[in-house]
């Protein structure tokens, strides 16, 4: 059956430049030149169903009914015929139908259009708009904005993905941006840096904090509450822990006072790796020899007198330099009579014999002798040295030595 | 071996073959260090060769009977340790002190009165033995405080009553050794030698100390300063009972200073000459 035979009378479509949704129409072709702004416009002025908008069928007396017309094809109606009655207008049950399909509404959905009724489908077809993106009809909310429609939830930054329909966008290189992305993008472009705050360019010096750059005047001293600058330091709560969602940031000024382990050569505050010696904290840098002043990085140092020596100079300076060959002694050593020798160069200091820790020897000015030797000194020689050791001993005996 | 008869008794022929048995058995080997001591030398020819093994770096000759040493013996250019103890050396080549290697010399128990002209030029040397010679004020040569070298000098057992100014050159002097010589004083420039650790005095003729010597550092593991047998004036004495630590912290004491420059006006006596050194067999002639 099709409408179009039973109701010649069917009106075409007329001009719809003046409604609503025709300006609107328009508005989507010409496209929004101001591009921060979306639009949110129920695009569905009258989506109704039968029940909910009073279309209902009715039984009305034959008296009555021939004062009744149908409101499509003007026609009165036949006693006992059913009469749609639908916002006030009566139809023929055959007469209300989609004013462009002439299809009776599927479930008795229609859209209403200039006073013309039309299904879902052929709603969409004439009148409802497409997204730029996924290419499918708008229903609900229609975002307009960069000369195109789209869903809501198909507008979103070019760069984040984050959906922009409700924070807004900017307008970047024919990109849609989201504040934060546009702010990275122009800062990129000025060799600056952007806060991580409030996402806008940070002109002056950025501050650092927990990994990230901020202006520093989002922050204030965890200590003393005024407002950061960039001289602002950020104090790991546990040094060494890589983790540093725990550092906390703090004026210079507290920072100084805060038990900050001080270097003990240049008096200012170690933020790098602290060496702990002589009961004092350094920069790595600074912990250096006494002598040569090159830094030990972790090499063996050796301490003396509340002072630090690289190897050379500790030998050097207090020695274990082999008495004979007054060379650093590097293997064994061998100690005897205030002195040291090489292992291999302790020798009888007459006949240059070598000995061991089992050759017995004499001492004379505090040399080694071998007994051998020794015995050839002159006699009286030998008795001075005796006589000296005695009375060295027996000064001894008495009083300890100090 | 039952046989063998004590060293001095050994006829003078067989010593000399022993010499000259060492000399060919090193020179085979080419070892470097070379023991000729108590062979009964007593003059380098009995050690023929040995004057052109200039490979070797030491030369131990203690205990022989060397009278003379030759010049040529600065041939041995490589040589770094001479060892000239308990001999009857009298008088040294002026060329000695040329070599260019000498480290360590030895020359006590010898019979030296004096040394020669320019002894003081050695360019390495670090161990100068002078002990038991006899040695006095105007036997050393004017250069022979110049040895910047030198780190250990012993001149123990001479007849030295006091030494110059000039010690102060030995900057990296460590030991000094003035034991049983006549000492009567001590120069102050010896406070200069920062490096000094052991002093030597004892048996000589001293009674005060410059207040310099305070500048040492007298209390270290490794310093030894001794000043035992000599007649010092009481203050020092009653330091020197209670330790070396009171005699240094005295020694810095402004009333030291004070009692020192006393004394410089007020001299204590000098004390004789204490030990008789008629004994020494170095006086031998």
């Amino acid at each position: 059956m099709k409408p179009a035979d039973r109701s010649p009378g069917i009106p075409t479509l007329g001009p719809i430049t003046n409604s609503n949704l025709a300006q609107r129409r328009v508005h989507f072709d010409e496209g929004y030149h101001k591009f921060d702004q979306y639009d949110n416009v129920p695009l569905c002025t009258s989506k109704n169903t039968n029940a909910a908008n009073n279309t209902t069928l009715m039984c009305v007396d034959n008296m009555s009914r021939e004062t009744m017309f149908c409101s499509k094809c003007g026609e009165g109606f036949e006693p006992q015929e059913k009469i749609v009655n639908s916002t006030g207008q009566l139809w023929h049950q055959n007469c209300f139908v989609c004013a462009q399909c002439f299809r009776v509404f599927s479930d008795g959905v229609f859209y209403q259009y200039d006073d013309r009724k039309y299904c879902e489908h052929d709603f969409h077809v004439l009148f409802a708009p497409c997204c730029q993106k996924c290419g499918t009809f708008i229903i609900g909310r229609v975002i307009k904005a960069m000369n195109a429609s789209w869903h809501a939830e198909c507008f979103r930054c070019e760069m984040c993905s984050i959906e922009l329909a409700d924070t807004g966008f900017i307008k970047n290189g024919g990109r849609a941006l989201c504040h934060e992305c546009n702010a990275k993008v122009k800062a990129r472009g000025l060799g600056k840096y952007v806060c991580h705050k409030c996402h806008s360019i940070i002109d002056d010096q950025p501050l650092r904090f927990r990994g990230e750059v901020y202006h520093p005047y989002h922050f204030n001293c965890t200590a003393c509450g005024v407002e950061l600058d960039a001289n602002a330091r950020e104090v790991r709560n546990r040094p060494g822990l890589a983790k540093n969602d725990t550092n906390e940031l703090y004026c210079l000024r507290c920072h100084d006072k805060m038990g900050v382990p001080i270097c003990g050569a240049c008096r200012r505050p170690i933020e790098e790796r602290v060496v702990t010696a002589l009961g004092k904290h350094w920069h790595v840098e600074h912990f250096v020899c006494a002598k040569c002043e090159k830094p030990f990085f972790g090499h063996r140092h050796y301490e003396k007198k509340g002072l630090a020596y690289c190897e050379t100079h500790y030998h050097q300076l207090f020695g274990n330099l082999c008495y004979s060959c007054n060379q650093v002694i590097s293997g064994d050593v061998f100690t005897a009579l205030n002195k040291a020798w090489c292992y291999s160069h302790f020798a009888c200091s007459v006949c240059d014999q070598k000995m061991n820790q089992k050759t017995k020897f004499y001492e004379c000015d505090l040399k080694p002798v071998c007994k051998k030797c020794y015995e050839r000194f002159p006699k009286e020689l030998r008795s001075r040295l005796r006589r000296q050791h005695e009375a060295n001993n027996a000064r001894r005996a008495p009083t300890p030595v100090e | 071996m039952e046989t063998a008869p004590s060293v001095s008794c050994l006829p003078h022929n067989a010593k000399m073959s022993k010499a000259k048995k060492v000399l060919e058995d090193a020179k085979e080997i080419e070892n470097p260090e070379l023991d000729l001591f108590d062979k009964g030398v007593s003059t380098f020819e009995e050690m023929p060769g040995l004057l052109n093994m200039t490979y070797i770096t030491r030369l131990t000759l203690s205990h022989n009977k060397i009278k003379s040493v030759p010049p040529g013996l600065a041939n041995l250019v490589n040589l770094e340790i001479l060892n000239l103890a308990n001999n009857h050396v009298e008088d040294l080549p002026l060329s000695l002190s040329s070599m260019p290697r000498l480290r360590i010399l030895n020359l006590s128990i010898n019979r030296l009165y004096e040394l020669p002209r320019g002894f003081g030029a050695f360019p390495a040397l670090e161990i100068l033995d002078l002990t038991y010679n006899n040695l006095k004020d105007d036997s050393l040569p004017g250069n022979f405080f110049m040895m910047q070298t030198l780190r250990a000098l012993y001149l123990g057992d001479n007849d030295f009553e006091k030494l110059p100014a000039d010690i102060r050159n030995l900057k990296n002097l460590e030991i000094l050794v003035l034991r049983e010589n006549d000492i009567i004083e001590l120069p102050k420039e010896l406070g200069e030698l920062s490096r000094l650790r052991e002093l030597h005095v004892q048996g000589n003729r001293l009674t005060i100390l410059p207040p310099e010597l305070g500048n040492l550092d007298m209390l270290s593991n490794k310093a030894a300063f001794k000043f035992e047998g000599n007649e010092w004036v009481p203050p020092i004495a009653d330091q020197l009972k209670l330790g070396l630590s009171h005699l240094q912290d005295y020694l810095r004491s402004e009333a030291y200073r004070v009692a020192y420059n006393r004394y410089q006006t007020n001299k204590p006596s000098v004390p004789p000459p204490c030990a008789d050194k008629a004994k020494k067999i170095s006086r031998i002639r």
